[in-house]
């Protein structure tokens, strides 16, 4: 067991660690922004799923990594639509209609990728993976360097995203806003301000913010598109902004935490240490439940009162 | 100001009637759209759908068969959703009722015969049921969410299948990750042979009108809808919200557990992750376009089932992926729920 | 002098029920003008027309002789209009800055709230009040958080400010408070719609408009009119207020609260020790500003809420911690305030609301099923029997208006409970028959024998039904008044938590 604390062995799963959060991150804090404004969006993982799938075709058909990243942004964009459509407009259960936006994804990824990519008898379709971009000077930076400053460009964005997200909701006034929403909606209502337009601005901010999520799935550490391929990483955004107690510097630390265990994982079955791997492909999930009892039992949520509850005026 | 919905008082029959019919029509027509951009002939594909569901006795049969295990996650999803304990784990449960009765199975032997059956079934519905009431109990004990939990269970639930398939229940034989296969002495018995029909189907119709007579007959069934409708004036009357949670939510994982257990001794005749495609999750869809009613869930999943295995007819037929039928699914269910929002409201256009 | 507002001919109908029918007032700058009527005459809906929240189908409002066009609180806001709801719409996570500052043009993009804090302590200043710019709503008393709703307004430049039943939340001396920063801010011009149903309100207005039925009966100088003559042109007839309650001897006790404590779903600690006492055949009327901890004390007396300390006895039976469904069949009964969130199943009809707490037991069930022949047969007696007007047993409660409603949770509570009645705020929303009907038969259960333990915010309500009232302050028994000694004034002070003010009185 020795191997595991070596130098490059701490590096490498630090540096995974990052890697392995950024669409955690990501996914987490578009969740929050949607959450905060009293929508529980249960499509995280639906979202993801489509923004891989388009990332994925527009890197196939353009080869543009900017181009990949347009297209999941809008799949994103556009599953979010859905969802705020129904939750603020028509007012269909919450739960009802992300369950549905999930189903809605793996049917259509699969379908579209079987109808146009994997034709019978032909090698499975590749695109080229986001490169590693190390920053100048800072990756030089002995173990900081190689962990934090050596990374593809969306997990440096995402990480900045912890503080713009911080600074928006905190700091400006579509923030508080928006926070407004997800407490007592009833409060911008009566001053004259559509509730039902920013909580559509504060879903699909949050569903741009998935599909770069889903982005990385796929164009950010795969070549291949699989059916499912976000594996749950959707919903353990949802775990993760419980956990954070709907807070973004506590995303970060969620985030990071799911990660970890991921990478190390990675590296012991690397290193072949005989143990069933199914335990450690189970540990998050149970760390996920582990994680949401511990949290019932902390003291002030931080949980938005009108979570999930949709806003009638009251006009009988 | 543009659109704007105003709750009706009372919805209309007439307009929750027209509203379905057009969101039929409407995913029809986007399945159209998308079977066409992929160039499949789409009145071919229809029919072709048509065909494999419902044409002949035998295809009829095979669409029964198919649809016995949706039956059961539609209803267990229905008892659940019901109370508005919002269960996503029929899927996991379904595989621990599955592995639940694999594992008398495991112990027993075939020897008993077709003493062992009433042992398994009560097995498979025990371990779903355990399954979802461990989820029920987080829900009731410690408010953790039970869409997050049960979300969670179904993957844990199929690594410890994984885990066990490639390890103390593996089938040497194979390269797969499978049991070996059940003897034959312990199969469900066949209703009807040719179409493949088997008792389990029974079993799911016996348990549609079960859960029909708790559901609208009992107090029990009385309670569990005062709480999904107003827990607080349940609670203050003297329902205890919590029990009547872990009730449904064991209730629930049973009737999933069932699921399981038929699809392993009636259909696979061995465990592997195979023996679900997703039932638990279409027995969401299914539970809903019933509008949450038992007779109900058995329709819908027998269409369901028709569309199931006409999907692999027409994919044979034309080629397009059957892929296409959870697509169509999934959008069904996207329309229903916009035409069920809008026969609760009126639509009202104002000015500025 | 032209008037500040001029409401000339608004009609506003919900689906097919006419809300407002023509009508037409005006307000000077400077005055206090009341609106008055019965809950459901109009009075709110007219407010919400002139806050631009909802849009008049007929009619115009004129705001300093020009049309307002009024289509959205944005408007109303612009032209100077603010309104304080009955119902504050606070985020009580929130500081009281930031509730102040929301969807103001001093919230910018980036946030400066410095120095909106300044211009918000100068209003402060000008009318006397001093509030905590950081603190959290949900750490204010209700009086305070009253004002950070006028804050709210002021900042955003109210000329006009309407207060939604401004006095309902508050002590009588927190009123006279109000009152006096009504007075200073129509000192320096601004005005005041005030809707009320209160006459000690009322009479503290200049011009009184009385609603009923939608329509505009008429408008009155205040000094020149009388409690009476307004009461008449608010019902069409006049009414005795006052209800009859004969003697009656009071058993022993049948309901015992010994130090009870408990907290809220926050974990904050809302009961401290509460000591009562109700006996056979009496009422004790509980007086205090709601939020005094009414609701938990409630919820713990039926085995709703947890407690943290002190014992609940029934009858001579210790009851402390058991479950709602035992302290129920032990034979108490709760009509809680909140009809529809508490007390009723909306999308359950009417029969089912009916036999919900015994719907496990015979005749409604037997060996575990619902029998619904029982269920109908029961519950057409008592449509029949209290007058519940409803097309039939399997109506939705959800449709119901608010009297119906409660009495639907007054024939099962009455049906079911054997020794103790517990009323929250049982007339709130009601109309005058309706509220009657309520009196009466809490009266004919206490001539049964029942104990009574009533709580409202209407200190008439109180002094006409109870033996005894206790005033409860967070938390808290300050004072117990019997029937004849209870006087407003000190009822009024220990509700505000000035503890030695009813010493004297006290018969405890």
């Amino acid at each position: 067991m020795g191997d595991l604390f070596t130098d490059t062995i701490v590096i490498s799963v630090l540096a995974a660690t990052i890697r392995i959060a950024t669409p955690l991150i990501l996914a987490a804090l578009g969740e929050l922004i949607a959450e905060r404004a009293g929508i529980l969006n249960l499509g995280v993982e639906g979202t993801m799923l489509m923004a891989a799938f388009a990332a994925f075709i527009g890197a196939y058909a353009t080869g543009s990594t900017l181009m990949a990243l347009l297209l999941a942004v809008l799949a994103g964009m556009a599953m979010s639509f859905i969802m705020v459509f129904m939750a603020a407009t028509l007012k269909v259960e919450q739960v009802v209609t992300g369950l549905a936006l999930n189903l809605l994804a793996a049917g259509m990824s699969l379908y579209l990728y079987k109808a146009f990519f994997a034709v019978e008898g032909q090698a499975m379709p590749t695109v080229a993976v986001m490169p590693v971009a190390p920053i100048p000077f800072l990756s030089e930076i002995p173990y900081i360097g190689p962990i934090l400053f050596t990374q593809k460009v969306l997990t440096y964005v995402a990480l900045l995203m912890v503080p713009v997200v911080w600074f928006f909701l905190y700091r400006t006034k579509y923030g508080l806003e928006i926070r407004c929403l997800g407490e007592n909606p009833k409060a911008i209502d009566t001053k004259g301000m559509s509730v039902s337009l920013r909580q559509y601005g504060a879903v699909m901010a949050g569903g741009a913010l998935c599909g770069l999520a889903g982005a990385f799935v796929t164009i950010g550490s795969s070549a291949r598109f699989v059916p499912d391929i976000t594996n749950g990483r959707g919903w353990l955004a949802l775990v993760i902004v419980i956990a954070a107690n709907w807070r973004p510097s506590g995303i970060l630390i969620a985030a990071l935490v799911f990660a970890f265990l991921d990478a190390l994982q990675l590296q012991i079955q690397g290193i072949g240490v005989q143990m069933p791997y199914q335990i450690f492909l189970a540990l998050p999930y149970v760390l996920a439940i582990v994680l949401m009892v511990l949290k019932s039992r902390r003291g002030r949520s931080e949980e938005p009162a009108r979570l999930g509850v949709p806003y009638f005026r009251g006009e009988r | 100001m543009g659109l704007r919905l105003e709750p009706r008082l009372a919805p209309s029959a007439r307009w929750q009637a027209v509203s379905v019919a057009v969101a039929l029509l409407a995913a029809l027509a986007v399945s159209a759209l998308l079977l066409e951009s992929a160039g499949t002939d789409v009145g071919v594909a229809f029919a072709a759908i048509l065909d494999g569901a419902f044409g002949g006795l035998r295809t009829t049969a095979k669409t029964l068969a198919k649809a016995t295990p949706m039956i059961l996650t539609g209803l267990a999803i229905t008892v659940a959703f019901r109370a508005k304990v919002w269960n996503i784990g029929a899927e996991g449960q379904l595989f621990a009722g599955a592995m639940a009765s694999y594992w008398l199975y495991t112990l027993t032997g075939p020897a008993l015969g077709m003493a062992l059956l009433p042992l398994l079934f009560a097995a498979g519905f025990v371990g779903g049921g355990l399954y979802g009431g461990l989820a029920g109990w987080l829900r009731s004990a410690f408010r953790v969410n039970e869409v997050l939990t049960t979300v969670m269970l179904n993957y844990v639930i199929l690594y410890l299948l994984s885990f066990l398939l490639v390890g103390p229940w593996r089938d040497q034989s194979s390269f797969y990750q499978q049991s070996e296969r059940i003897d034959r002495a312990a199969w469900l018995p066949d209703l009807w042979a040719p179409g493949k029909l088997h008792l389990g189907f029974l079993v799911a119709i016996l348990a549609a009108v079960a859960i029909h007579v708790v559901m609208n007959r009992s107090w029990f069934g009385y309670e569990v809808k005062a709480v999904g409708l107003n827990a607080r004036a349940a609670r203050f009357k003297g329902i205890n919200v919590e029990r009547t949670a872990v009730a449904v939510m064991v209730l629930s994982g049973g009737l999933a557990g069932l699921a399981g257990m038929i699809q392993v001794f009636g259909v696979n005749h061995r465990l592997e992750s195979d023996i679900s495609l997703g039932f638990g999750f279409t027995g969401i869809i299914i539970a809903v376009l019933a509008m949450l009613r038992p007779g109900w869930v058995v329709f819908v999943a027998i269409l369901f089932g028709g569309f199931e295995n006409g999907g692999i007819k027409m994919q044979v037929a034309t080629g397009a992926p059957s892929a296409i039928v959870s697509a169509i699914e999934a959008i069904t269910l996207l329309f229903f729920l916009t035409a069920a929002a809008l026969t609760r409201f009126r639509i009202v256009w104002r000015s500025t | 002098m032209q008037p500040f507002l001029k409401v000339d001919q608004v009609t506003k109908r919900f689906h097919k029920v006419v809300a407002n029918d023509r009508v037409s007032f005006d307000v000077m700058p400077g005055e206090i003008h009341c609106l008055l009527g019965e809950n459901g005459a109009g009075k709110s809906t007219i407010a919400e027309c002139i806050y631009g929240f909802y849009k008049p189908d007929e009619g115009t409002i004129t705001v300093q002789g020009n049309p307002a066009g009024l289509t959205s609180p944005r408007d109303a806001i612009a032209r100077g209009i603010g309104m304080v709801h009955q119902h504050f719409v606070l985020v009580s996570s929130m500081t009281v800055l930031e509730n102040i500052v929301i969807g103001t043009d001093a919230a910018r993009p980036i946030l400066d709230l410095k120095a909106a804090a300044a211009r918000i302590r100068e209003i402060g200043r000008r009318y006397d009040v001093d509030i905590d710019l950081e603190a959290r709503i949900w750490q204010l008393p209700v009086g305070q958080q009253q004002w950070v709703e006028i804050l709210k307004a002021l900042f955003q430049g109210a000329r006009l400010l309407i207060m939604d039943e401004p006095t309902a939340v508050l002590t009588p001396q927190e009123a006279r408070r109000l009152f006096q920063i009504f007075r200073e801010m129509t000192a320096d011009g601004l005005s005041v719609i005030l809707i009320s149903h209160k006459f000690d309100d009322v009479m503290q207005s200049d011009r009184v408009t009385v609603l009923r039925r939608a329509k505009v009966i008429g408008t009155v100088n205040t000094r020149e009119t009388t409690k009476e003559a307004l009461t008449n042109m608010m019902v069409g007839r006049s009414v005795e207020l006052r209800v009859k309650r004969d003697e009656h001897p009071r058993g022993a006790p049948v309901l015992e609260v010994r130090d009870l404590r408990a907290a809220n779903d926050f974990g904050t600690e809302k009961l401290s020790g509460i000591d009562l006492t109700v006996h056979r055949g009496e009422i004790v009327g509980i007086a205090g500003v709601a939020g005094n901890g009414q609701g938990e004390l409630f919820e713990a007396l039926i085995g709703a809420r947890k407690t943290r300390g002190g014992s609940i006895r029934l009858d001579g039976a210790d009851i402390t911690g058991r479950s709602p469904a035992e302290i129920q069949r032990m034979g108490m009964g709760y009509i809680p305030d909140d009809r529809f969130a508490d007390g009723l199943v909306g999308d359950y009809d009417i029969q089912s609301n009916l036999i919900l707490g015994h719907h496990r037991r015979e005749p409604f069930a037997r060996r575990g099923l619902l029998q619904f022949r029982a269920i109908r047969d029961f519950a057409r007696k008592a449509i029949e029997e209290l007058e519940i007007k409803a097309p039939s047993e399997t109506t939705r409660t959800r449709s119901l208006s608010g009297g119906n409603a409660q009495k639907v949770i007054v024939a099962r509570e009455f049906a079911q409970a054997t020794k103790v009645i517990l009323a929250n705020q049982p007339s709130r929303g009601l109309d005058v028959g309706v509220i009657e009907y309520m009196h009466e038969r809490l009266l004919e259960k206490r001539r049964n024998d029942f104990g009574i333990l009533l709580a409202s915010e209407e200190l008439d309500e109180l002094l006409g039904l109870a033996d005894r009232i206790v005033v409860i302050f967070k938390g808290r028994i300050l004072g117990e008044f019997a029937a004849g000694t209870a006087d407003i004034e000190r009822i009024g002070l220990l509700m505000a938590g000035q503890e030695t003010a009813g010493k004297a009185e006290e018969i405890s």
